[in-house]
């Protein structure tokens, strides 16, 4: 291994521009003439629009326009739309209801927008703002997914009764209900999801400039997928045709799944910006972004696990409701989908497995992917039936998993993964024993004289990730293929440029994707550039999201480099008047076999471009690359986490004392990169299960819309984090890469609240485990163990 | 529209401001500094924190008129010219930044908790002091291993002290 | 986000006084906090802009008041509405009661409020205190406007 090839924790390349202040954010740039856009946004959560009054806007100093959901209809400007098909039990195809960028009858959530004021400065249009008179009639709403089934609920979309927007199935019922009968043991737990919203830490943020001389858009927005975003932009929502649109995402401040979705503001401002033939800027407050970016998770699911006599699992069945918010976001349908049910069997051997899931409109913000996306849903439910299962049945929690997890590979699960390779035992050996597991009990023992319990939980989790193959994707209901595309440009210098269509907002790609090229190439890794975020820059590429970019997009690279290879021993074969058959490259170098003879990587690009050496009948100048790759499999990273929790019985406080993980993430590029990955994932997963919630009253307003009320996770909630990895390559890629990105969001609250629900000897605890629930539950256990004495 | 002048990064600025301006726009619009960030409108998140008279402050908290006449460090002035300041150095080193974004303002408030604190940090006191700043990215884990060690290299006798 | 509250006030007028206050522009206008303008569209309808802060969210509320529910002199309901911008709105009442009480009056309400928007996102844990704060800042005034100027 070299000091900057595979495998090597070098330094970040990104980083010099971010820790002195260099980044350019999306609201760090500004466009000569540049005008501000603010939204109005419906306090209501549902209501008609009876009538807007503009005219006091209008007349507000420095307003350029004020603009309407009728302007935007009488523009025809297209509805946005969800991307992926689900069909119903019954073979209905889903419910997708119309999504005006802005509403122009009825405001389905709080926060939807109904107007916009352009003007010159941003306090001139928040000022504007205020004056735009919006006249509504209030209609009662629902927000809870339990209760908008029924036959009282408000009816939210004409084109969805009773807001449903499918009934969906995986798996077969009848074997399942089979299974059940001839069960020893039968576990049952309700579980909610809670509601998250992502708070990437950069607000989103749009402009959009219109060239009239080329009748093009150039729309600079923080997207973690530039070209899906023309994509939509253009084929659906037809503001312009691909090619005079042009989508920049500079440096993006995180994502976690919240960036992916093409929103109503990027294309309000793109529509204003022509409108008013000006650059049009919009960045999100925080408080904003709370009501107008997609939010993760709300579901409500009741889930069974059948055993027999050992301790095997036999079944397992789940009727899950998924939320998803007042509008179906550009992902949303998939994720209680196919990135949910198909994980349902963990990394356990389960013959059968029953998913039912109902999704729902409601009168709230849309619901999307989220850091896991569907798999932190999928997990929790698993790991927490087999927790309690273990409990319930007395068998230890880690040999109960023993017993059941998935040996020999390729194993064909119930829910449709082929999952290829994988050592389960071993990381839960090892995070066992790094976790000192067998010490528990005394250290148990030390908190309970200090007053406090302790409790320890794990979590063996699996995720599908390389999402994913086109044709896969394509046969369950996705409107595109999930491929991606590479392009190497090795310079006359010898220097190279990577176009990837990927996209980095804190992932590393500048540094690991340069690590592979400088590890293959023999090149210096400084001689080596990432471009991505710009569809004037770079093929068609579609973008970061779901650890994709790693077994998918290096696997990319990889092709390309394969072929730049493959073209230089060619030039090469000129250069050291050899056959080409002869040429080897070995460590930056070309040689001829058996010889001596040499010619540097650097001497081989400059010969590509200049030509001297071959006839252009036999062979092509230059020296550039591209591959589209498409995957022939998922990956499958998998692993243990170990929680250790200790409560304060007196304040219901839950304190995180140690976390161990172990995971395989198949060949790891970076290992300082994917520890930090994991690290990041293991924070948002305790935010979930202890801190985070959404909570809207009943009336659909949004109570925590500020960090004033929602609980981000700081420093002090947090432990130090022991992070390991094993290793099986994933087979389906050149590199065996599986993929880092959300297993620790995916694999960390059900190690959580296994820890505390062992600490308190009670399973009745919901996310977020906050100390007034805690208390409560402790409160509950006590009473019920008084009254049993 | 009320003058306002203050020393930014040792270097004089004036701009005719409204009252309401806030010193983070007034860094960012008038001055292009925009390495000072807005991640929350509610004072809680960090990513604004610049050094006033030498203490950390969120810039979104304070109004641009407040700074008058007073020394204003950003984190484009904290570095000596190419060489990075140590606590630059720590998060580099340390992998103390994913995505960026909170980065400066945790830099920032890094270099004044050891200015108060000294330059040998535990884990506890960094986490505590670390309060008023929220990454979404990290788990805080290498933050707070890099603001350990950016502690140390501030005191050794090699590195320079802070900016101011 | 609603919320609910109740007080009550003696007053040191008659029963009949102060029922004429309850309906006087001038009074209310004087009385309730942050009023700027009370315009009388009839003898029950009024359109007022007030000036209120609630925590970090300030904004100038365009309300209808409404007055129903008329029982003279034992009371009645005032309730309102108002849009206030971005800062999302505000609408609620309260139900007057007037009783004749140790030669003055005894004058209780019954208050509850829904607010929405930026005001329930940002300042509901705020809003309790102040709308509480608003209205016995009201019924002082009121009390204030109805009681006999002290001897000079």
């Amino acid at each position: 291994m070299s000091a900057t090839g595979i495998g090597a924790p070098v330094r970040r390349k990104e980083d010099y521009r971010f820790i002195t202040g260099k980044g350019q954010y999306t609201d760090d740039l500004t466009r000569p003439g540049q005008t501000y856009i603010t939204f109005v946004r419906s306090p209501h959560a549902h209501a008609r629009i009876r009538r807007i009054d503009a005219s006091a806007a209008k007349g507000m100093p420095g307003v350029v326009a004020v603009l309407t959901g009728a302007d935007l209809a009488a523009d025809k400007v297209g509805s946005l739309i969800c991307g992926w098909a689900i069909t119903s039990k019954d073979g209905s195809p889903m419910k997708m209801a119309p999504h005006p960028a802005i509403a122009n009858t009825k405001a389905n959530h709080v926060g939807d927008p109904v107007a916009v004021v352009v003007a010159e400065t941003q306090a001139q249009a928040k000022d504007a703002a205020e004056k735009v008179v919006v006249d509504y009639e209030v209609l009662p709403a629902v927000v809870d997914p339990a209760k908008a089934q029924a036959k009282s609920a408000p009816q939210i979309h004409e084109v969805a009764p009773g807001n449903t927007i499918y009934e969906w199935h995986l798996g077969d019922q009848k074997a399942v209900e089979a299974a059940f009968k001839g069960a020893k043991h039968v576990t049952r737990l309700d579980i909610v999801n809670n509601r998250l919203v992502p708070n990437a830490m950069e607000p989103r943020a749009a402009i959009a400039e219109y060239d009239a001389g080329n009748d093009s858009l150039t729309l600079w927005n923080t997207t973690q997928n530039p070209h899906v975003a023309r994509l939509v932009i253009s084929a659906f929502v037809g503001i312009a045709p691909e090619h005079k649109l042009r989508v920049i995402a500079p440096d993006v401040g995180g994502g976690f799944g919240s960036k992916i979705f093409i929103y109503p503001e990027e294309v309000v401002c793109l529509w204003a910006a022509r409108k008013v033939n000006r650059p049009v800027k919009w960045v999100s407050e925080r408080t904003e972004a709370f009501v107008a970016d997609a939010h993760g998770r709300d579901h409500v699911t009741h889930a069974e696990m059948a055993f027999d006599g050992e301790g095997k699992i036999l079944a397992l069945r789940a009727k899950t409701i998924a939320n998803l918010g007042a509008y179906m976001s550009t992902f949303s349908s998939s994720v209680p989908t196919y990135l949910y049910a198909t994980l349902l069997s963990g990394q356990y051997e389960i013959p059968q497995i029953y998913c039912e899931v109902d999704a729902v409109y409601t009168n709230t913000v849309p619901v999307d992917a989220y850091r896991g996306a569907g798999r932190p849903e999928a997990t929790f439910v698993v790991e927490r039936l087999v927790e309690v299962g273990a409990r319930e049945m007395q068998i230890d929690p880690a040999d109960l998993r023993r017993r059941n997890f998935v040996k020999k590979f390729p194993h064909q699960t119930p829910v449709i993964m082929a999952y290829d390779a994988g050592d389960y035992n071993a990381s839960l050996k090892k995070a066992m024993e790094l976790a000192d597991v067998k010490g528990f009990a005394k250290r148990k023992r030390e908190s309970a004289r200090a007053g406090k319990l302790r409790g320890l939980g794990y979590s063996t989790y699996i995720e599908a990730c390389g999402i994913a193959p086109s044709q896969a994707v394509g046969s369950l209901g996705a409107g595109v293929g999930l491929w991606e595309s590479a392009e190497v440009r090795v310079n006359p210098t010898g220097s190279v440029e990577v176009l990837t269509g990927c996209h980095q907002h804190g992932q590393g790609h500048e540094t690991t994707f340069a690590q592979v090229v400088s590890d293959r190439l023999g090149i210096p890794i400084e001689n080596v550039s990432v471009v991505h975020g710009d569809t004037d820059k770079v093929q068609f590429g579609m973008g970061t999201y779901g650890s994709r970019s790693g077994a998918v997009g290096i696997s990319a690279i990889v092709k390309a480099l394969d072929k730049v290879e493959a073209k230089a021993k060619k030039v090469a074969s000129h250069l050291l008047e050899a056959a080409e058959a002869d040429i080897v490259f070995e460590n930056g170098q070309f040689k001829v076999a058996g010889t001596d003879k040499v010619a540097a990587f650097g001497d081989v690009a400059l010969n590509a471009y200049i030509a001297h050496k071959f006839s252009g009948q036999e062979l092509e100048p230059g020296l550039k690359e591209g591959s589209f790759y498409d995957p022939t499999n998922f990956t499958f990273p998998a692993g243990c986490h170990i929680c250790e929790v200790e409560v304060d019985t007196e304040t219901g406080q839950v304190e995180v004392v140690a976390w161990t993980a172990v995971d395989d993430f198949g060949k790891v590029i970076n290992p300082m990169i994917v520890e930090g990955q994991v690290h990041g994932g293991i924070a948002q997963g305790v935010g979930q299960a202890l801190l985070e919630n959404t909570t809207y009253d009943t009336d659909g307003q949004l109570v925590t819309g500020s960090y004033m009320d929602y609980t981000m996770p700081r420093a002090d909630n947090l432990p130090s984090f022991r992070v390991e990895t094993t290793e099986t390559l994933a087979p389906s890629n050149p590199l065996g890469i599986k993929g880092c990105g959300e297993a620790g969001a995916i694999a960390s609250p059900a190690a959580v609240i296994n820890a505390i629900t062992d600490a308190l000897g009670t399973e009745e605890i919901a996310m977020p485990a906050t100390p007034a629930a805690v208390w409560a539950a402790l409160q509950k256990v006590n009473q019920s163990r008084k009254a049993a004495e | 529209m009320p003058a306002v002048s203050m020393t930014v990064n040792g270097k004089p600025a004036t701009a005719d401001v409204e009252p309401r301006t806030l010193l983070v726009q007034f860094l960012r619009e008038n001055l292009r500094l925009t390495g000072t960030h807005v991640g929350c409108d509610t004072s809680q998140c960090g990513a604004c924190v610049v050094h006033v008279d030498g203490k950390a402050v969120k810039s979104c908290t304070m109004l641009a008129i407040q700074a008058e006449g007073a020394n204003v460090t950003t984190i484009e002035g904290l570095a000596n010219g190419s060489q990075l300041h140590p606590m630059q150095e720590a998060f580099r080193e340390h992998h103390g930044l994913q995505c960026g974004f909170c980065t400066p303002g945790m830099i920032m408030t890094a270099v004044d908790m050891v200015n108060r604190k000294g330059n040998e940090l535990d884990d506890h006191t960094i986490r505590e002091e670390l309060e008023g700043n929220i990454c979404r990215c990290t788990g805080y884990h290498n933050i707070v291993k890099a603001i350990a060690a950016g502690a140390r290299s501030m005191g050794t006798g090699g590195a320079r002290k802070a900016a101011e | 986000m609603a919320m609910q509250m109740n007080g009550e006030v003696q007053l040191p007028a008659q029963r009949e006084e102060v029922w004429a206050r309850l309906n006087d522009t001038e009074t209310l206008k004087a009385c309730i906090p942050g009023c700027e303008t009370l315009d009388k569209l009839s003898d029950t309808e009024f359109a007022a802009v007030a000036t209120v802060k609630i925590g970090p969210v300030k904004a100038r509320w365009r309300a209808k008041v409404m007055l129903s529910d008329l029982d003279p002199p034992n009371g009645y309901r005032i309730s309102g509405e108002g849009e206030g911008g971005v800062a999302g709105f505000a609408k609620g009442g309260a139900t007057v009661a007037l009783a004749e009480k140790d030669g003055g009056t005894l004058m209780s309400y019954n208050v509850d409020a829904h607010i929405g928007g930026k005001l329930a996102q940002l300042g509901q844990r705020l809003v309790n205190g102040a709308a509480k704060k608003m209205a016995d800042e009201f019924f002082a005034n009121f009390a204030k406007a109805v009681s006999p100027p002290p001897p000079a």
